[in-house]
């Protein structure tokens, strides 16, 4: 029983974790490498309401409202010429990345340290006792995928997003102001990879590179994603049951590369992974 | 020159520290050689090299460790460098590079692979170190002035082969798959073949550096195989300048000893550094800061930036005499996407001397045979033959082999290449281009020569391709074409957006291809006029069906074609 447990929370953190990478790839067709230093961003945020000593669940805010920040200012100077040089915009946003850790080091110290979680304790669950904070996680990914599915389908951010996607020329053609959409967009991604920072920070320790390995498993799971929500919950799903079960019957060093090898071979496979062609 | 001074006075000059430095940063130069050959000539960004580096140095400590430091040990351990990370090449290679792989995906395997290489050390325990690494073992007992020299001259010997490398008509070949892929396949080149081989010499390379580094440091740490020290790599390469070996081997040298010297009292701050011009470099410099200064040194020494090169002599190549004669035989063949049937049981054959046009309104279904004929994998049912083989199955590059040519509706050429280069591209399956020597004589059948030689050109053999006109273009692709000896020419609307003058000479040579040089030719237009002119024969495709087949001016007159192409014929 806790092991579904632990397979579907762990989805559930996964699929926040790359929601942010996924908005930005889904529609501006590039891959954000800042996206472990902004998540990274997002737990230091957390660390600073512990350190100011005001409440836990002002460090989602703080950390998307940060983070969206740092993309409005990221877009204009970094990613807007390279929309054409997608493999480029991978290197200048990992230079970013480098820079934002180190300036978070220069800051905060290089040692690790934890940050106050706003919720604790165990709950008992079918025979089962179980981590609030993880099922309340869950609970808020689902929500946020929702809520972000939504954004896409009803508003009109989402249909100009939408038609950038498609074809760039006919939507500027049609009037859609192209750049203020993916300028949006971007602030959108970033903000939401420092709110999975924050997110994740009860679960983890935070320290100046934490981001890393969340970025590796982030992308693998967006390239097998492509652009639907849907599919990278299914890739969460997969991906990270996947990686639980290897972790708990094999080994928790074998589990650490699951993600990055089923994706890769799934790829091979299928390249348009698990979604449409 | 200048290298090799420096490589020999080195010891001389420095102080130990900073030789030891110089060593390590020959060692990591080494490998930044190999990731500009793939990033900067041939377009793969890659993140993985640093993984052949780390096996090949965990392949000599291993060996070191667990069986012992003699004669017989040492060759083994550097067979194993070379060969394991060959042999991971060819995996990860395999995984990259198909028909239809994008560069990003390429790169994501690249990036997966060091991970893997290390969680695999860390699962290692004891036998591998596990996290702390392979320390103690026995290694060569060379004074620090020898090693500087041997590592040095590797160094130098290295890069004198890559540039001779670069500088060849083999790597004319990987820009032509970086630019165009889809026409190299059609060509007759198998580009993931090319890629996967490449990708094996250029692991072994860096599996030797990575021995050099196990002997020279004593110790082997699972960061030297991970996906950062990637990165540190494509960092040293992009700041160098990519593309130019000489930028990403200097920068490696120079960033990686600052590193060591500043990152001592400047921690934090130095990496803040390099990450922020790294940006900059990317976002505003993407040919690195090498271009730069050679601008400057070329303004202040007031010469000239490029030397005026000689154009490569122009030779005929001799007709290899036809065995067979053309014979395109397409039975039944049917082509549906789901419920929507484009191609409808289509038996047409085709002989040399021929020039057969197919016409017919837009949708009729004409660029959809052209695929058919040309790709083994396209058709949903029926038989191609190409001079009498099968082609079931097999993709464009299997089919060029069999003596066809493909020329596409928007010319496909080169455009980083000169249209001697192109042509040179072209010729790669009758002729090897050669991993050490520089074109110089470009050998064209007489085809291929005359449509040089008619359109002009000859005139042009050292521009790029990108700054030709679109007739020349157009005239380019049909002589790369031809440069391949085809027996059967497809040609998709080879004069569309011509000048009526390009349009003649155009005319002129494919009756020429097909009256004296024997081909079979087969081509779109939708020019009546045109057709009339040249044809010996026109096929009308209508709504997937070939309602007509005969000689031109039964075709051309009949009351059908007038119907179709005035719009009333559908229904």
């Amino acid at each position: 029983m806790s092991l579904l447990l632990d397979v579907v929370t762990t989805a559930g953190v996964l699929f926040a974790v790359a929601m942010g990478l996924l908005v930005v790839f889904g529609v501006l067709k590039i891959i954000n490498f800042a996206h472990g230093a902004l998540l990274t961003l997002g737990a230091y945020a957390a660390l600073v309401t512990t350190k100011l000593g005001i409440s836990a669940w002002l460090a989602w805010p703080l950390a998307f409202v940060s983070g969206g920040a740092l993309g409005l200012v990221v877009e204009r100077l970094i990613v807007r010429p390279l929309y054409a040089r997608p493999l480029d915009a991978i290197l200048a946003t990992w230079g970013l990345g480098i820079v934002i850790s180190q300036v978070i080091t220069l800051c905060f110290g290089r040692e690790v340290q934890f940050a106050r979680s706003p919720l604790s304790g165990t709950i008992a669950i079918l025979g089962d006792t179980y981590s609030v904070y993880r099922l309340a996680l869950l609970g808020v990914s689902v929500a946020l995928g929702l809520l972000f599915a939504a954004l896409i389908e009803g508003t009109r951010l989402g249909l100009s997003a939408r038609a950038v996607i498609m074809n760039e020329d006919l939507a500027r053609g049609l009037g859609i102001d192209t750049q203020r959409v993916r300028l949006l967009t971007f602030m959108i991604g970033c903000g939401l990879a420092a709110l999975a920072g924050a997110l994740i920070t009860p679960l983890s320790s935070v320290d100046p590179n934490m981001g890393v390995p969340w970025l590796i498993n982030a992308f693998m799971l967006v390239m097998v994603a492509g652009a639907s929500f849907l599919s990278l919950a299914l890739a969460s799903l997969i991906l990270g049951g996947a990686q639980v079960i290897v972790s708990t019957f094999v080994s928790p060093i074998l589990g650490g590369m699951t993600i990055v090898l089923l994706a890769a071979v799934v790829l091979r496979l299928r390249p348009a992974g698990f979604g449409r062609d | 020159m200048g290298g090799a001074l420096v490589v020999a006075a080195g010891p001389f000059i420095l102080d130990t520290y900073s030789v030891t430095i110089l060593i390590r940063g020959f060692l990591y130069a080494l490998v930044a050689l190999t990731v500009d050959i793939l990033w900067g000539y041939t377009g793969i960004l890659t993140f993985g090299q640093a993984a052949y580096f780390g096996i090949g140095a965990y392949a000599a400590a291993l060996i070191f460790t667990h069986v012992g430091f003699e004669p017989a040990t040492i060759l083994l351990a550097v067979g194993l460098a070379l060969a394991i990370p060959a042999l991971a090449g060819l995996v990860v290679g395999w995984l990259s590079f198909y028909p239809g792989s994008t560069p990003l995906y390429a790169s994501v395997i690249s990036l997966a692979f060091p991970i893997v290489v290390t969680q695999v050390i860390f699962s290692g325990g004891t036998f591998s170190g596990s996290s702390s690494g392979l320390v103690g073992y026995e290694v060569f007992d060379l004074s620090i002035e020898a090693w500087f020299w041997i590592v040095g001259a590797v160094l130098l010997l290295a890069a004198g082969a890559a540039y001779t490398f670069v500088k060849s008509e083999m790597a004319l070949l990987l820009v032509a798959i970086r630019d165009n892929e889809t026409r190299c396949a059609y060509l007759g080149i198998d580009a993931p073949r090319v890629k996967i081989l490449l990708t094996v010499a250029l692991a072994a390379v860096a599996g030797f550096a990575g021995f050099g580094y196990a002997n020279f440091s004593g110790v082997v740490a699972p960061e030297i195989a991970g996906f950062v020290f990637g990165t540190v790599l494509v960092i040293y390469v992009a700041l160098g300048g990519r593309g130019t070996l000489i930028g990403p081997l200097i920068g490696t040298v120079l960033i990686d000893a600052a590193s060591s010297y500043l990152s001592g009292d400047l921690p934090y701050i130095w990496q803040l550094i390099v990450g922020l011009v790294f940006i900059v470099v990317i976002v505003a410099l993407p040919k690195g800061f090498t271009p730069l200064l050679g601008r400057l040194w070329y303004a202040f020494s007031g010469q000239h930036d490029r030397q005026r090169r000689a154009a490569p002599a122009l030779e005929s190549q001799s007709m290899q005499p036809a065995l067979t004669t053309a014979t395109l035989e397409i039975v039944g063949v049917s082509k549906s996407f789901g419920s929507l049937k484009v191609l409808e049981d289509i038996t047409l054959s085709i002989v040399d001397g021929e020039l057969v046009s197919l016409v017919g309104p837009n949708g009729a279904g004409k660029t959809t045979l052209m695929r058919c004929i040309s790709d083994g994998r396209e058709r949903s049912s029926g038989t191609v033959r190409v001079n009498g083989q099968d082609i079931e199955g097999l993709p464009p590059n299997r089919v060029a082999r069999f003596g066809l040519g493909r020329k596409f509706q928007t010319a496909g050429v080169f455009e980083s290449l000169t249209v001697a280069e192109c042509l040179r591209i072209a010729g790669t399956l009758r002729d090897k281009p050669s991993p050490r020597h520089p074109l110089h004589v470009l050998r064209l059948p007489e085809a291929a020569r005359a449509v040089v030689e008619t359109t002009g050109l000859v005139d042009s053999l050292l521009r790029q391709a990108r700054l030709l006109s679109h007739g020349q273009k157009q005239a380019l692709e049909l002589a790369m074409v031809l440069a391949l000896e085809p027996k059967i020419v497809l040609l998709d609307e080879p004069t569309a957006g011509l000048t009526s003058l390009e349009r003649r000479q155009i005319g002129d040579i494919l009756k020429e291809l097909a009256s004296r040089h024997r081909l079979a030719v087969i081509l779109v237009e939708h020019d009546l006029d045109f057709v009339r002119e040249i044809s010996s024969r026109v096929v009308v495709l209508h709504q997937g069906r070939i309602v007509l087949d005969g000689a031109v001016e039964e075709v051309v007159g009949s009351k059908l074609i007038r119907d179709i192409y005035a719009g009333s014929g559908h229904g």
